[in-house]
This record gives structure tokens, sequence and C-alpha cells, in this order.
């Protein structure tokens, strides 16, 4: 225990202790570098804060901003100004305060953003980037006319001071992405960018965490500009034009900048490309047709450098580490497979240790005694002239598991999706443990307590499987209970990538998130869609314990019946939208009119 | 004012028309080409240095736009063979690397100076009262619509129309069928290529021509296919036509020149705060 805590020490100290490394390296460049040299490099340190914005916005939050150095000359903006009106504090408090500048202009720019996505973003960045451009050189910065050179820190005169107080910075804003990227907000950019409708399930606003994401590499951009500011004294619009930022949205693709070292190699071959164009004597306007090329080869390949590179030191270290635990044959098996189509993560352990002796069946609602939980009463939804659901009532007791069955196209994901909030248009009532949840967001009905798997992959392969839970879990499980729930339904460890889980075992690993997250009713569609029959045996076991152990009441839409009968003890049929069927398990099943539409179907199949 | 508004007019027509290219691109090939006037210029530039070469004008406008159409079919061909079944943001992506790799080698090939670009359409056209209307803008908006009207019947009246429609909407479907989507993507990507070479060759002369202020008209057109939804031609026409007036109106008020800048952007943000009030998501389900 104590070596594992000193583990956890160490691994959270790794990042200062880097950061410290690199301004030490920083420094000592400084002084041996010549002077030339030292000047690029404070440029290149930049555009690296710049494309750890961009890795912010583009890389994880996977939204389209080509107005970056817009953002930047914000910054460089508000610091020159704070240099001309002599504001107190000198450039290292203005720094933060042109970073913040950039960020609400960030978050203005970003509001239209709140529903849009993709290329319409993409368009009002450009709108706005373009515009900027031009205003800029209309309005000059200040200090221009009048020449007062912004003023550098008293502790950094000098070019090779200044870029020892670049590194600086540069650290410390890498080490604010690192811990962002780690947090909640980090987990809701991979999360908001695979899927939406996924962030708003988990409780999460999809709204707030682009904002986040946007003000975020706005700030970073602004600290960009204003340190930019601070090394060439008087700023010039030339600085910051549209077709730079654009290609600094390529460079950022190309290298990954979502990572942080691939952001410093970013902001490396920014310079570096130019530079040697020079020494060769051809024009640097060469250097954005490579980028623009380079940029074409990363977006069709679907790589970057960044991940290239991971992916290799990856191989290589599974094959190091196979080759070593060659002897131990058992072990090898264990280690996780490679994201081939197919290949499956074996579970952990192959038996849970946490199954308690005795497997009780949960509760029925009808012969129980306890209040409805959830009470639906007349819900009808219609997509254009389809009547998707029509006048269906569905009463839930509390503790039950309830199975949703139907032929494909009978209504039962319309039946998830209305009840989850996704279908705000619908008829009807629906109340939990008797609130009423009409008009209630996804992202609200996800706080009460209602949370939803997805019959659609909604796992972001960014994310590690702890990150991912822990997401899921809104702050509701403690570490021990992570690990403890993963074990329970046999999931690969926490630190495993999901992106090296197959589409099977990731549906498990939904369903221990959502759990994780301690609901009062848990909608499950075809949760074992992707299973094999033993895994589907087994996980009828699990399911079947979560009433009883986490007080959690199920819905379940499956079309395995050897799975329905096990688990669940009441059962809803619906067919072309209305419930043809409902009450007893036994009941349901033996019931002629459900045999054709269900049974019938199974039968020719 | 009304001179003014007139003398946007032209810009207007080249919005409409380069807007009318967006909305089909999007429609068809499920891409916002951000590059679509960078090749035009590119197109028009190439024309002028064709034209130094003793080519007569109308013989060097015709080999530019050509090439205009090849580079646009060539782009095509790239997201059609590698990003066939990638989403529109993906397919969005490469056309701004594009634009970042048209305008690089347009400063290396003809410089970052405006050219003397010798007007195809010299002089007015006609007067009315005080308003003079020159030939370009006559053009220009008759292009416009000639584009509009003809790709609309192309879309619903002809046989190629039918399987283009069937390749934007159900890709995989179609191909089963027998539809030849990733030739029909090209000829789309040429096509609006020709098309967008052509007005940018008719309008450089009359505009800021040098390669970065061309290429941003995208920007403008972009903001009225918006209008249109990159869906509808005709609001696609009316908003790039009424989007070039509005700028030469405010071109009038020296006082003014900044708001113009922000005129385009402006129309974006409110239009689309405006269609997308209501909560949509990112996918059906």
């Amino acid at each position: 225990m104590l070596r594992a805590n000193s583990l956890l020490a160490r691994e959270r100290m790794k990042p200062l202790a880097i950061a410290v490394a690199c301004v030490l390296v920083g420094w000592l460049l400084s002084a041996v570098l010549p002077a030339y040299f030292v000047f690029l490099g404070t440029t290149a340190i930049v555009a690296m804060i710049s494309l750890l914005g961009l890795g912010i916005v583009t890389g994880s939050a996977g939204m389209m901003a080509l107005c970056q150095l817009s953002f930047a000359a914000v910054g460089a903006w508000a610091v020159s100004w704070l240099n001309s009106v002599d504001a107190p504090g000198g450039l290292v408090v203005w720094l933060p305060l042109g970073g913040l500048a950039a960020a609400a202009a960030g978050v203005v720019v970003g509001l239209p953003a709140l529903r849009l996505r993709g290329v319409n973003l993409a368009v009002v960045t450009l709108g706005f980037a373009a515009a900027a451009d031009l205003t800029l050189g209309k309005i000059q910065f200040p200090g221009t006319q009048t020449g007062i050179q912004v003023a550098r820190p008293d502790l950094f005169p000098g070019d090779r001071r200044y870029f020892l107080f670049a590194v600086i910075v540069l650290a410390l804003c890498s080490l604010l992405v690192h811990y962002l990227q780690a947090s909640r907000w980090g987990s809701g950019w991979k999360f908001v960018a695979f899927s939406e409708r996924g962030t708003a399930s988990a409780g999460t606003s999809v709204t707030v965490t682009k904002l986040t994401a946007f003000g975020a590499g706005a700030f970073l951009a602004g600290v960009g500009g204003g340190l930019l500011s601070g090394q060439v004294g008087l700023v010039y619009p030339s600085s910051f034009t549209t077709i730079q930022s654009l290609a600094l949205y390529v460079l950022a693709i190309v290298s990954g900048s979502y990572l942080i070292d691939m952001a410093v190699l970013g902001g490396i071959l920014w310079v570096l490309v130019p530079e040697l164009l020079k020494r060769f004597g051809i024009s640097q306007d060469w250097g954005f047709v490579i980028f623009g090329a380079l940029g074409i080869q990363s977006l069709t390949t679907g790589s970057n450098l960044g991940a290239d590179l991971r992916a290799m030191w990856w191989r290589r270290t599974q094959r190091r580490r196979k080759s070593a635990e060659a002897p131990a044959a058992a072990d090898a098996a264990r280690a996780p497979a490679v994201p081939d189509a197919g290949t499956k993560v074996p579970a952990a352990t192959s038996q849970t240790s946490a199954v308690p002796a005795a497997v009780r069946r949960p509760t029925s609602s009808a012969v129980s005694g306890a209040g409805a939980l959830l009470s639906v009463r007349g819900l009808s939804v219609t997509f254009g002239h389809v009547t998707a659901l029509s006048e269906v009532d569905l009463d839930l007791t509390e503790g039950s598991v309830t199975g949703l069955m139907g032929p494909n196209g009978a209504g039962k994901s319309t039946m998830v999706d209305a009840l989850a909030g996704f279908l705000p248009q619908h008829q009807g009532t629906i109340q939990l443990a008797g609130q009423s949840l009409n008009g209630l967001s996804p992202m609200d009905r996800a706080r009460l307590g209602i949370r939803r798997t997805f019959q659609q992959d909604r796992v972001p392969p960014t994310l590690s499987v702890g990150a991912y839970v822990r997401f899921i879990a809104r702050g509701q499980a403690s570490d021990e209970r992570v690990e403890e729930l993963l074990r329970f339904f046999n999931c690969p460890p926490p630190s495993t990538q999901l992106a090296r889980v197959d589409v099977g075992t990731r549906r498990l690993i939904e369903v221990a998130a959502n759990m994780a997250a301690s609901p009062r009713l848990l909608l499950l569609d075809e949760p074992a869609a992707g299973l094999s029959h033993e895994e589907h045996v087994s996980f009828a076991e699990q399911l079947v314990q979560l009433p009883d152990r986490f007080g959690t009441t199920l819905l379940l839409i499956e079309h395995d019946l050897d799975m329905v009968r096990s688990v669940c003890n009441d059962l809803v049929v619906l067919n072309f939208g209305e419930v043809i069927a409902s009450g007893q398990r036994d009941d349901v099943l033996a019931n002629p009119q459900v045999m054709t539409a269900y049974m019938g179907e199974l039968e020719v199949s | 004012m009304l001179q003014g508004a007139s003398a946007g007019l032209a810009a207007g027509g080249l919005y409409a028309v380069i807007a009318v290219c967006l909305t089909l691109m999007a429609r068809l090939v499920r891409v916002v080409n951000f590059s679509q006037v960078a090749i035009g210029m590119f197109a028009a530039y190439l024309a002028v240095i064709f034209a130094e070469q003793h080519l007569p004008q109308w013989a060097a406008t015709a080999a530019g736009v050509c090439v205009g159409a090849v580079v646009s079919g060539l782009i095509g061909w790239i997201i059609a063979q590698w990003l066939p079944e990638a989403g529109i943001g993906a397919r969005s992506a490469v056309s701004v690397a594009s634009l970042l790799l048209l305008v690089s080698l347009s400063f290396i090939l003809f410089g970052s100076k405006p050219k003397t670009f010798k007007s195809l359409l010299p002089g007015p056209a006609f007067s009315m009262g005080n308003v003079v209307v020159t030939q370009v803008t006559v053009v220009m908006v008759a292009l416009a619509l000639a584009v509009a009207v003809g790709c609309h019947v192309l879309l619903t009246k002809s046989k190629i129309g039918t399987k283009l429609r069937a390749l934007s909407e159900r890709p995989t479907t179609a191909e089963l069928l027998g539809v030849p989507a990733k030739g029909l993507s090209i000829a789309v990507w040429a096509g609006t290529g020709l098309i967008s070479a052509a007005a940018v060759s008719i309008v450089a002369p009359t505009q800021t021509n040098d390669p970065i202020s061309l290429s941003f008209i995208i920007v403008p057109a972009s903001a009225a296919a918006l209008l249109g939804g990159f869906r509808r031609l005709d609001l696609a026409v009316v908003g790039g036509l009424a989007l070039g007036m509005l700028q030469g109106a405010l071109a009038q008020f020296e006082q003014m020149s900044v708001l113009r800048y922000w005129v385009p952007f402006l129309i974006i943000v409110v239009f689309l705060l405006w269609a997308e009030r209501k909560e949509v998501w990112d996918v059906a389900r």
C-alpha cells in the first residue's frame, strides 16, 4: 500500500520534474546558443504556446478553429495597451491578463459555436480571422505610432534572458495544459469530440464543455501573443494574418499538438522550415506549401506525427515486454491486444471475487408494494407522419429489472431516447419518483439519476478506461469503487487505453461506468451486443445483482430471450410503437400476441 | 449610396456564383470547399501569365480556367480516393490545407503584389439616372442566376442529376446501385472549379486582386451560402447579391470601413444563431 502511494506521488511529481528540467535546458540553451537562434527560439516558443491552445480546441475537442492568431493578436493588443498606459505589474502580470482578454474573445466567438459543430464553426472562425485581420491593419497596435516599446520584465532584459522567460512561460502553460487535460474538462473535451449525445447523457453540459475548450485555447493564444509583444517591442499586424492562422491550424493537425511534446515539435517546425529554406536560398513561401501538402497527407490518412510516434513506441515496448514475459505464457496472454478488428482484450479475471454467494433475483414490480420509480403516461413520439410511439404507459418499481422487447423498428430505442431527454417534442408525461421530467434536458435528467447506455459505440477511444469511468461517474465514485466495478464486470484495468479495447468489452465498460454514477434508473440499450455466449451468461448474472448491490432500477432492451428470461422479472413488449403486452415475465412470454409479433419473427429467422 | 450598392453588385454577383458552387459542393460531395475562390484566383493569375506569353486574352483566360478546373478536380480526386466515407468536417479540413497550399504557391509563382489584370468586359453597360451599371455587373448577376437555374434544372430534370442526388443522399447505396461515385465526385469538383475560375477571372480586374484578398472572398461567399443553409441555391444567390450591395453601400462611408469588414462575420453569426436556435444533436441517435 505504502509502495503504491509513493508510486502515485512519484507519478504526480513527474510533470513538475519534467517542467523544471525543461527550464534548466532552456537556461543552458539561452547561455550557449548564438544570439540569432535565441531570438528564433523565442519565436518558436510563441508558436508552441499557440499550438498548445489549438491542440485543445482542434485536437482534443475536435472543433475547427481557424482564427488562433487572431486570439493571439487580442492578447498582444491587450499587453501593448497595458504597456502604453503604464499599467502596474509589468509583463508578468500583463501576460495572463492578455490571455484572459483573448479567452473572453474566444468565448464570444465560441458563443455561436454552442450549437454549431464542425464546418459551421470553421466558417465562423474564418470570418472572424478575416475581419480581425483587416481591422488590425486599420487600427494598428497601441504604442506603434508613438514608438513605445513593450517593456520586458526587469529580471529578464536582453534577448537571452527573455528567451529564458519565454521558456518558463512555456513550462507553466504546458503544466496548465497537462493538468487541464487530465481533469474533468479534458475528458469532456475528448468526449464531446466523439459524441455530444454521450456527453449530455453523462450529465455534462455540451455547451460549457465546448466553451471551456474555446476559452482555454484562446487563453493560450493570448499568452503567446503577449509574449511576442515583449519579444519584438512594437507589434505589427503582419504577425497575425489569417493565412498564418490557417498554417498554424494545419500544423496543429500534422503534429498532433494535443500532445504537449508535439506542440513543442510543431513550434520548432514553425521556425525551422522557413529558416532552412532561407539557408538554401529558396523562397520562404514554400514553407506554407509544405505545411499544406503535409496537412493534406495527414488528413487523408487520418494520422499525425504524435500518434504515429506513440504507436511506434507502444509497439516496441509491447514487443519487449512480450519477449520478457515469454516464459510465463499465461501472463503474456493477459497483455492488451493490438486494436485489430476482431481481437479482444481478455477480462482481467474470469471469475469475479465480488459476486456474493447467493444470487438473488430482484423484486418484481407486480409483487412488491414499493411505489413506482418511473411513471410514464401517454408517451407519444412522431417523426413527421411516422408515429414511433403511441400512448405508451409504463411503470417501473424501484429495484426491478424490466425488459423492453419488440421487433426491429418497434420503438424501443425511441423510448429510451424519450426517457433520456433527447426527444423534447414528445407528448405525455414522464415522472421520476414523482418529479416531472418534461422539459428537462438530457444533462438535467442524467444529474437527477437517469443514466443510459447506447446501442452505438459512444465510448471515446481517446480516453483511458479510468478517465472514462471517472468522467461518467461525475465524482460519485472513489478510485476503489471504480476498480471494484471494473472487476465486477470483468473489465480491463483503469490504465488501459479504450482504443485498445474491443467493442463488446467497451459496452461492459460503459455499463460499469454508468453504474459508478450510482444512478436511480439505468436504461440499457442492447448492452450485450458484441459479446460471446459465455460473456452473455456472465453479464446476465452480473446484471441480476445490480438492484440489490447498488439500489439501481434497470430497463433493459434485449433481443436474447435466454438473457431476458434469466435477468428480467417484468416485461414490456412494443410493436409498431404500441404496448402490446406488459406484466410479469412468464405471463407476457406466454401471450399469443407477443408470440406472433416477436417469437414469430424469431422462428422465421 | 445607390451608386455604391450598384458598384457592390459586381462583387455580389461573384459572391452569389461562389455561394452556388459552395452549396452544390456541400450538397453533392459533402465538402465546404474553403479553397473554392483560391482555385479561381489561381486560374485568374495563370491567365495573366499566359497573356504575358502573347496569347490572346480570351485564349489565356480559357486556358487559366481549364487549369483551375483540373486543380479543383485533383483536390476532389484526393478526397474521393482517401476520404470516401469521412464526414463533412474531415473533408472540409482538406480544403483548408489546399487553400493554404494554393495561396502560398501563388506567392511563389506570381508574387504577393496585385497584378494588372486586363479587363475582359470594360466600361459601363448602361446608366439609370446617375447610377452607372458596368458590364461586369450585368454579366456577373446574369452568371449567378444562370448557374443557379442551370444547376437546379440539371439536378432535378436530368438523369445525371438523379444520380448526383442519389450520391449525395446515400453515397454507399448509390455506389452499390452502380452509380460511379468517384467519377461523379471528381466531375462536381472540376465543374465548380471551372465556374468559380470563370467568375473570378471576370471580376478580378475590378477588385483588390492580390492573392489573399481574392482568396478570402470565400468569407462573404460562405456567409451567402449559409443563408441558404448550404442547401438552397435560390437563397444563396439572393444572399450573395444582397451582401455585395450592402458592402458596396457601406463603402461609401469612410468612417464605416471597419464595420464593413465585420459585415460577413456578423451575418454568419446572427444567421447561425437563428437557424440553430433549437437544440439539435450531432447524430440522429
